[in-house]
């Protein structure tokens, strides 16, 4: 595209940022609603795929929307796969509290006396705190014993996370656990999945966000509180939908002067061009923001596309692009 | 003064006119609170006394409030206590707000509310102050921000109680599951049920020396069950927890009771913000099928940030006209004509989007009928700021938007 500055991309280093995501064991993918956090899964799982890494997305969703981007809409609680070198899952509490409890009680007509009885499924579904407990033990197991540490099944999971609150609640599980077990099987659990949620080389945050003010607050929020509170560094920020051309300032001025003197002819033309720049206004001063909070090497941009429905080609399409950053 | 309530047949006037309570739903990302606020404010200025709760208030939001510091020295907002927004703002607004009414907003703290649940519960002080102590209450509390809704209805629930609000409107958590907030108050009742307490009233307390062995076959299955799950020794304190909460069941079953008729109740409206989009339109669709099978009281869709082209649409026919003004304008012959072709790029790019954007919003009225698409709004350019914005957006939802929602053709 002829718009498109040759100048050098609004982040520095994309390329070897992504390589060093795809080479971790577990990708969490998280941020506000509609910021495309499904969308940069999938992007993930195609770049890992085509490095040649066996992948498992992972989502906590009744509804899965990694599934649709693949051209499916049958994923459930197993694995089943969705392309080439892709796997998918989608979990909901309870296929996670049947994880856990078949690993517990290692007798299956026993879980299935347990589960059945309303009241403790009425518990585990009620409890708050339980589900992202739950989750959190079959990601961790999953890893684990599948992963690059354990029997090689998965090189790379990839987890799409429900929203920011979650993620933030999702952390604080392990210290809730030992609080209240101090000893037995879930005070182990406890420790091992703090352990690996805070091992930068085998865990990778990843956050969403839009150029817009304010997701990137919530982001740079976000990002902050987990490093406080459980001195967790994101691996990267992912700021999408970064308009990738702009129309010049003297066209801008031009435009400006013709609509007053021809308003008919000209206002339509006036306002697409002043929408364009104004997006990529938003879309290099939100870089900016980020540039000046996070540390070096974090930042990733995806361009925005000018359709509301991605298929897998554009996913790929956007796979390269992410390489390359927005210029 | 203007009468406060215009008489109009549009269904969303109408519910702001009549509801008691207000829950806007749908998926993240697609401008819930700010509806849920515009909404709030709207009721207000037709002269009712008005609440809007909200879980995860943006920032600017808050500010458009009052609710966040600014440097005009606004007060620090306390969670779970409803703020008066107006008529501290309320010079602000584009007419005075008719007498007795009033705007209140509240942020939702999960944690802090639990607490005040648990205290309100538990009358007895010594009952109290050992749930408190208890180490799974106190290792749990912070948690159960991951699961605000029950909590928000718990609050909502207890302010009804008090008459303060003729309408409240509660901005739920981003869903892309509306069961997690219709069986909110049956879940919170099944997490403390009877036949839990009874399995956890088995265990010993702790201090006491009550061995297993003393248990029937039944029992010391569950016990070997939550042993082997949890580990024997965290078990007292599960026992402890639970049993603490054996006096005040029925209370809270009566009142988990309520919460459920109360989002059943007739002058409660459900509606779903949504937005463009193939995953907003899916969840939105989703959410319509269960709020439909559960036979909740819908109001209708109110459908953010639509992408309207600029119109007329920029044409090739047009572009020898344009570049001619643009170099008149004062570009080089070749500038104009490369921008004239840039500019018509972007014009068809942006069509497309337009065009899809309509496109969904047929698909809705198709899904549930034209009149149950309430508002069609127009992508703003920026976060609202200011509550004579939020005003203005409040109007266009209860007004205009109706009409476009009509004459798809109009939009796009």
């Amino acid at each position: 595209m002829t718009l498109q500055s040759p100048s050098q991309p609004l982040a520095e280093n994309p390329d070897a940022i992504v390589d060093a995501l795809l080479d971790r064991e577990l990708l969490l993918v998280t941020g506000k609603g509609g910021v495309g956090k499904s969308t940069v899964a999938a992007i993930l799982a195609r770049a890992a795929a085509a490095k040649g890494k066996k992948v498992l997305l992972v989502e906590f969703e009744s509804v899965s929307r990694v599934a649709p981007l693949f051209g499916t809409h049958a994923i459930g609680a197993e694995p089943r796969q969705v392309a080439p070198h892709i796997w998918a899952q989608s979990l909901t509490a309870m296929d996670s509290l049947r994880y856990f409890a078949i690993r517990q009680l290692k007798v299956p007509a026993l879980v299935h006396l347990a589960l059945r009885n309303k009241a403790v499924e009425g518990f585990f579904r009620a409890s708050p705190a339980v589900r992202p407990a739950l989750f959190l033990y079959q990601l961790w197991t999953t890893v684990e014993e599948h992963g690059p540490k354990g029997d090689h099944h998965w090189n790379l999971v990839i987890c799409d996370l429900p929203t920011s609150g979650f993620v933030a609640g999702m952390y604080a599980i392990p210290n809730m656990l030992s609080g209240v077990f101090r000893t037995g099987p879930i005070a182990t659990y406890a420790e091992g999945m703090r352990t690996l949620l805070r091992d930068r080389a085998r865990t990778g945050l990843t956050l969403v966000t839009l150029p817009e003010d304010m997701p990137v607050v919530e982001t740079l929020e976000l990002r902050a509180l987990l490093l406080e509170r459980h001195g967790v560094e994101a691996a990267a920020v992912v700021l999408n939908a970064v308009m990738p051309r702009s129309h010049d300032a003297d066209v801008l001025d031009a435009l400006d002067r013709a609509a007053d003197r021809d308003p008919g002819l000209l206002d339509a033309w006036q306002t697409t061009a002043e929408r364009i720049a104004n997006r990529r206004a938003k879309a290099l001063s939100a870089a900016r923001r980020l540039r000046d909070t996070l540390p070096p090497n974090t930042l990733i941009t995806l361009p925005w596309r000018f359709e509301r429905e991605l298929n897998l080609q554009a996913i790929d399409d956007l796979a390269l692009a992410m390489r390359k950053g927005v210029a | 003064m203007k009468t406060p309530h215009p008489v109009s047949h549009l269904p969303i006037a109408d519910v702001l006119r009549r509801a008691k309570l207000i829950v806007a739903c749908g998926s993240g990302g697609v401008g819930k609170t700010t509806t849920s606020a515009a909404l709030a404010l709207q009721a207000a200025m037709a002269g009712r006394r008005v609440l809007v709760l909200t879980i995860d208030p943006a920032q600017r939001l808050l500010q458009a409030l009052g609710l966040k510091s600014t440097d005009d020295g606004a007060p620090p907002h306390m969670p779970n206590t409803p703020l008066e927004v107006l008529p501290r703002l309320a010079s602000q607004l584009p007419q005075p707000l008719p007498p007795g009414a009033s705007l209140h907003a509240m942020m939702l703290d999960a944690s802090v509310a639990a607490e005040q649940m648990v205290e309100r519960l538990l009358g007895d002080a010594g009952n109290r102050q050992r749930v408190v102590q208890n180490r799974v209450y106190r290792a749990f509390l912070p948690t159960l921000a991951a699961s605000p809704e029950y909590f928000a209805l718990e609050l909502i629930y207890t302010l009804r109680e008090k008459g303060q609000f003729d309408l409240m409107v509660l901005d739920t958590p981003p869903m892309h599951n509306a069961i997690d907030l219709l069986h909110a108050s049956n879940t919170l009742s099944s997490f403390i049920n009877d036949r839990v307490l009874k399995w956890f009233s088995k265990i010993p307390l702790p201090g006491e020396k009550r061995g297993f062995s003393f248990l029937g076959a039944g029992n010391s299955m569950a016990m070997s069950v939550l042993g082997r799950l949890f580990g024997q020794d965290a078990l007292p304190d599960i026992a402890q927890f639970f049993g603490a909460f054996q006096d005040v069941l029925p209370k809270l079953r009566d009142r988990t009771q309520a919460t459920d008729r109360m989002l059943r109740a007739p002058d409660t409206r459900f509606l779903i913000v949504t937005a463009p989009g193939e995953t907003c339109l899916r969840e939105a669709r989703h959410l319509h099928a269960e709020l439909t099978e559960q036979a909740m009281p819908f109001a209708g869709f109110v459908v953010n940030r639509v992408l309207v082209a600029a119109q007329p649409p920029p044409d090739m026919a047009q572009v020898p006209a344009v570049v001619a003004a643009l170099q008149a304008a004062g570009l080089s012959p070749d500038r104009a004509a490369d921008a004239a072709n840039e500019v018509l790029e972007s014009a068809q790019d942006l069509q497309r989007l337009a065009d899809a954007d309509a496109h969904h919003v047929l698909a809705l009225q198709a899904l549930a009928g034209s009149d149950r698409v309430c508002a069609v709004l127009v992508q703003r350019d920026g976060d609202i700021h200011t509550i004579a914005e939020l005003a203005s957006l409040g109007a266009e939802i209860a007004g205009a938007g109706h009409l476009d929602a009509k004459r798809p053709d109009m939009v796009g």
